[in-house]
Parts: structure tokens; C-alpha cells; sequence
């Protein structure tokens, strides 16, 4: 299990702390999704977990302190940022290889990580193009591909169907169900209700830094309901969000 | 190591395909040098503007010494404290401390065989020596009704290479030059951390320092070839379109450590200005406007000997007037390592500092 306790940070030279003492439990395996307005935390969260900010509070991974953990075994954890985090004048084939070798990964285990996951991104006719030239869709699947490369058993994805057509959306999320099937546990980031419906076993909403609710899907429609006003009481994830966060614009 | 080695391979991937930027930093250099080489080629030559600071050291004692000094300063010669001995004035005279050097032996005037011997830097334009000669001639006929017996004797260029525009401005372009690799070393940074690539890469725990380190290697290589290839066209482009050509040093070991420090000072300038820039605009502006205030104090753009005495100075504060010395060092003064040490130290210190800067500001960014 993924434990955050009491996790709090603020941007140097920011008036607020983005998060504030903010508790969550993950289980192990399964889909977790991360909700929350514009603002709320979410990314900052993510790259808490990724290791690019350093907070107050602890993260454990089944007791053993994150950073220990990724000190220990770097490739455990895998990301998958928002921003399609690659260089454009490289080709698909030449990212993958870059993204394994400064892992660790070489020779035959290399070649052997990035077939499999061209294979499982389907980005395979498209390797020798540069990935600056690819459809928002192609880029997407190519972002995917280089956070599986290490095999991590737990990923972190951020907001990863951004601006892709249906098509790709359904793939990506078939594949995402796929990873989750095989044992990985997942924290996912999305603005896109009906995809974390869809998908996730567990949610937390989050605002301001602070969890608003946080537990199984179908409990917290289940629990909610009853506190729902009734324009909103159609028992979707959407309709708790709104009640939970209002709907004041957040930007 | 092998980590760097990805790192660098894959740089050096994106800026070949980015071949537009590349030429930049190599077509800039070469056009100043040109330019700047033939429009400023007359003003060199007649060595005007020039101060020439000269010490007399004379056998018969420091009052001597001064009285003599006195008499010749004057018209663009201005006379400075004697060194303590012969050996002492030949190492300033080396070193380019002082233009010239009088050495009056014991007996001068009174012994027909004791002989002037005048030290002389080969930078000096042989207009200007030919004028203190003439001011010696004058000085002299009281002491002896003819022209004085001399040696004249240039000192630190056994080949004798007269100094030209094409010498000031060839090194100088160069290292103007390879301090803008502060431009493409900044974009690819700040591309790398909007797009979310470094964060993708320091939480597949890529140190940052190695991230930093990446850079290096490729752009090293790059400052390495714009110094080649400005050196030829000091060589052959130059005189081609009727300046005069560059003379080369003998010691190509030291013109390699001098390019090295200044490469290494110039990227780790680019990695500051990368980690300190929030967008690609301020660091254009900062990078870009750094490098012309310090080639415009540092002898770059103006040479630091037609700039005011009061002014000189501070030309010293420059990054770039270190990087002039010790090219100036190899190329003119035909200097030692010891010539060197001193400008490639205070290079490569800054390189240092740059680089811990850029460390600790990311270290501050993050928590």
C-alpha cells in the first residue's frame, strides 16, 4: 500500500501552501483516482511521488519510505507527466532508447523493453518518424510507452487522454484498465468524470490541499447521496464533485 | 558514465537536427572577425590611441633611471616605475606589463663599446618604436653627440609576428562567440523543463547535477570546433579579402587549454542563465545582454588599450577580457603555461561557481 501522511508544501516564494496535511491510503494493485478543480493539488501531489518536489509529511510504500524505496529500486516507479515529455527531433524509437538507457536498462533488455512496449502502445509503424510529427493521439500513446519502460509497479499518470480524439481515449484506457490487471497500482489524474468512473476503483477529491472525500467509487456515490442537493442528486461522480468543490470558477 | 554518455548522445541528436541554430554560432563569430578585421585594420596598424608605458633601467641608479624616463615620456610614451634588474624587465616586457624596457649599461657615453639595449613587445607596432627611438636620439645627444649605439631586441615572439587587427579581433569574436552557447544551452533547458522531460527525467532519478553535466560534453565539442574553424578563417578568409592573416602559435597545447576554460566558462554561464530563466524571453535577454555588457567592458568590442586609463580597470572584471588574456597570451607573447595559469584559473573557478550556483538554486527551487 501507498500511504501519503500528512503531506504539506508550498512554492518558494508562494503566499499559500498548495497541499495541507494531506492524507491518503492506496491500496495495492487497482486504479486510484486523483479528482480535483484546477489548483486543488493534484499535480503537485504527483511530482511529490515522482520525487521532483521535496514536502513535509511522509510517503511509504508498504512501510518503507518512498525515497528509500526509489533509492533502492529506482525503476519501481514509473510517470507519466501531463506535458508530452519527450524531445520532438528525436524519433520514437531513439526517445524510447534514451528513456531506457539513462534507467539502466542496455543491450538486449533494452531493445527487448522497447519493443514490448511499442508493441503495447501500438506505436510501432511510427518508430523511425520523429515524435514531434505525431498526431496528439500518437503522442499520448508515446508518452505512455516511456513510463511502462522500467516495468514500475506503481505509475503515476497524469492527466494522460489530454486532447486526443474518442478513438484514442477508449485505447489508451483499455490499456491503462490492462496495466491495472496485471497488478499495477495506478494513480490517476483526470478533469474528465466519466473516465474516472470508468476506470477507477478508488477515488479521492481533492481542493484547496485538502482531501474532501476519499474511498471506494460505488461507497461514495452510495454514502453521498443522500447529502446531494436534488438538482445534483443523480448519484454521479460529476454531481458530487460539483457539491463538494461548488462550482465557483477556479482559474 | 554510462548515463553521460546517453545524456550527451542524445544532445548532440537535437542540435543536429537543429542546424539553423548551429550555424548561428558559428557564422556570427566569422562575420565579426571579418568585419571587424578589415575596418579596424589601419587603426592597428598605426597603433593609434595606444599609451606605450616604458621604464628605463639604468646602471647608474634609480635617479638616473627617472631623469631619463622623464626626458622621453611624452607624445603616447608614458614612463612607469623600473623593474629591479634585467631579468625582471624582461618578464614584463614578456608577460606584455610593459611595452619597453631602456636598459642603460654602466659607462654609457664614456665607453664607445657599451651599447643601449632597448626590449621591446612584439605587439608594439614598429611605428610606435620608431618613434622612441627617435624620442631616445633626442634624450641622448647630451650625453653623446651622435646617434645612440643600440640593441634593439623583441622580446617573447621568437618568429618576430607583428601584431594586426586581425590578432585582436580573430580571439576576441571567438570568445564572444563561444559564450553564446548561453542561447541554444538555455532553450533546450527550458524546452526540456516545460515539456516536462527533466521532471520525467529526475523522477527516473537522472541526478540533476548529470542533467546539468549532459550539456557539457556536446557543447564543449562545439566551442572546441568554432575555435578551429575561427582561427582558419583568421588564416585564410581574412587575407583573402586583403587583411592580413593571422599568425599561429607553436604551443597548440596551450591554445587548447585556453579554448577549454573559456568553453567550460562559457557553458557553465548557459546552465546558470538556464536554471535561473523561467521562460525562453528572459533568457534571451539575460544571456544575450550579459554577454554584450561583458565583451563591451571586456576588450571585446572596444580593445582595452584604446579605452580610457580610468576605465581599464574594470575591463579586468570581465570574464571575457581573462578568456583575451590568455589567448592573447599564446597567440601574441608566444607565452609558457605560466602565461596561461592565471586567466584559465579565474576561467575555470567561475565555471565552478556557475555551476554550484545553478545547483543551489535548483536545490532552493524545490523545496
Amino acid at each position: 500500500m501507498l500511504k501519503v501522511e500528512g503531506v504539506s508544501f508550498r512554492y518558494a516564494g508562494g503566499e499559500e501552501p498548495v497541499l495541507r496535511q494531506l492524507s491518503i491510503d492506496v491500496p495495492a494493485g487497482g486504479i486510484f483516482g486523483l479528482l480535483g478543480p484546477n489548483g486543488a493539488g493534484k499535480t503537485t501531489l504527483i511530482s511529490i511521488l515522482a520525487g521532483q518536489l521535496r514536502a513535509e509529511g511522509s510517503v511509504t510504500v508498504d512501510g518503507t519510505p518512498l525515497e528509500e524505496l526509489r533509492r533502492r529500486e529506482p525503476a519501481s516507479l514509473g510517470l507519466v507527466p501531463q506535458e508530452f515529455a519527450f524531445y520532438p527531433m528525436l524519433t520514437c524509437v531513439e526517445n524510447l532508447r534514451f528513456f531506457g538507457a539513462v534507467q539502466g536498462l542496455g543491450g538486449a533488455r533494452l531493445r527487448e523493453r522497447v519493443d514490448s512496449v511499442a508493441n503495447f502502445a501500438r506505436i510501432v509503424n511510427v518508430m523511425p518518424r520523429r515524435a514531434g510529427e505525431l498526431s496528439g493521439g500518437l503522442r499520448r500513446r508515446l508518452n505512455l510507452a516511456i513510463g511502462l519502460l522500467t516495468e514500475p509497479r506503481i505509475l503515476l499518470l497524469d492527466e494522460p487522454t489530454v486532447g486526443v480524439d474518442p478513438q484514442s481515449r477508449s485505447f489508451l484506457l483499455d490499456s491503462i484498465r490492462a496495466l491495472a490487471g496485471a497488478g499495477k497500482t495506478i494513480i490517476y489524474t483526470s478533469h474528465y468524470m466519466e473516465e474516472i468512473e470508468a476506470i477507477c476503483d478508488r477515488v479521492a477529491i481533492i481542493d484547496a490541499g485538502r482531501v474532501l472525500r476519499d474511498g471506494a467509487l460505488d461507497e461514495l456515490l452510495r454514502d453521498e447521496a443522500a447529502a446531494v442537493p436534488v438538482r445534483h442528486n443523480n448519484r454521479s461522480l460529476e454531481a458530487l464533485f460539483m457539491h463538494l468543490t461548488n462550482r465557483s470558477l477556479r482559474d | 558514465m554510462r548515463v553521460l554518455l546517453t545524456l550527451w548522445v542524445k544532445e548532440w541528436l537535437a542540435l543536429s537536427r537543429d542546424l539553423h541554430g548551429l550555424a548561428v554560432l558559428f557564422l556570427m563569430p566569422a562575420v565579426f572577425i571579418v568585419i571587424m578585421s578589415l575596418a579596424l585594420s589601419d587603426v592597428f596598424r598605426d597603433g593609434a590611441g595606444r599609451q606605450t608605458v616604458f621604464a628605463v633601467l639604468a646602471a647608474g641608479g634609480p635617479n638616473v633611471s627617472q631623469a631619463l624616463a622623464d626626458d622621453l615620456a611624452g607624445e603616447g610614451f608614458t614612463s612607469t616605475a623600473a623593474p629591479d634588474n634585467e631579468a625582471a624587465a624582461r618578464e614584463q616586457v614578456r608577460k606584455g606589463r610593459l611595452a619597453l624596457v631602456l636598459i642603460v649599461p654602466e659607462k654609457f657615453g664614456a665607453d664607445p663599446r657599451a651599447k643601449l639595449t632597448l626590449l621591446a613587445d612584439p605587439t608594439l607596432p614598429p611605428m610606435q618604436i620608431a618613434a622612441f627611438l627617435q624620442r631616445l636620439q633626442g634624450a641622448t645627444l647630451g650625453v653623446k653627440n651622435a646617434a645612440p649605439p643600440l640593441n634593439l631586441e623583441v622580446v617573447g615572439n621568437p618568429r618576430g609576428g607583428k601584431p594586426s587587427s586581425v590578432q585582436q579581433n580573430v580571439p576576441a569574436w571567438l570568445i564572444f562567440g563561444m559564450f553564446f552557447v548561453v542561447l541554444p544551452i538555455s532553450a533546450l533547458f527550458i524546452v526540456e523543463r516545460r515539456d516536462g522531460t527533466l521532471a520525467r527525467l529526475v523522477s527516473q532519478r537522472v541526478p540533476f547535477s548529470m542533467l546539468l553535466l549532459g550539456k557539457v560534453g556536446p557543447f564543449f565539442v562545439i566551442n572546441l570546433a568554432q575555435t578551429a574553424l575561427m582561427l582558419a578563417a583568421g588564416v585564410t578568409l581574412v587575407p583573402w579579402l586583403g587583411g592580413e592573416s593571422l599568425a599561429l602559435p607553436s604551443r597548440w597545447d596551450l591554445l587548447a587549454a585556453v579554448a577549454a576554460s573559456t568553453s567550460l566558462a562559457a557553458i557553465g554561464w548557459g546552465l546558470l542563465v538556464a536554471v535561473a530563466s523561467r521562460t525562453l524571453e528572459q533568457a534571451t535577454v539575460i544571456g544575450g545582454v550579459g554577454n554584450i555588457l561583458a565583451a563591451a567592458l571586456g576588450g571585446i568590442m572596444v580593445p582595452r588599450f584604446v579605452m580610457p586609463e580610468s576605465m581599464q580597470p574594470w575591463a579586468a572584471l570581465s570574464p571575457m577580457a581573462w578568456a583575451l588574456d590568455g589567448f592573447h597570451a599564446v597567440i601574441l607573447r608566444q607565452g609558457s603555461l605560466a602565461d596561461i595559469a592565471l586567466p584559465s584559473a579565474k576561467l575555470l573557478g567561475l565555471a565552478a561557481a556557475f555551476l554550484a550556483a545553478a545547483l543551489w538554486l535548483h536545490q532552493r527551487r524545490r523545496t
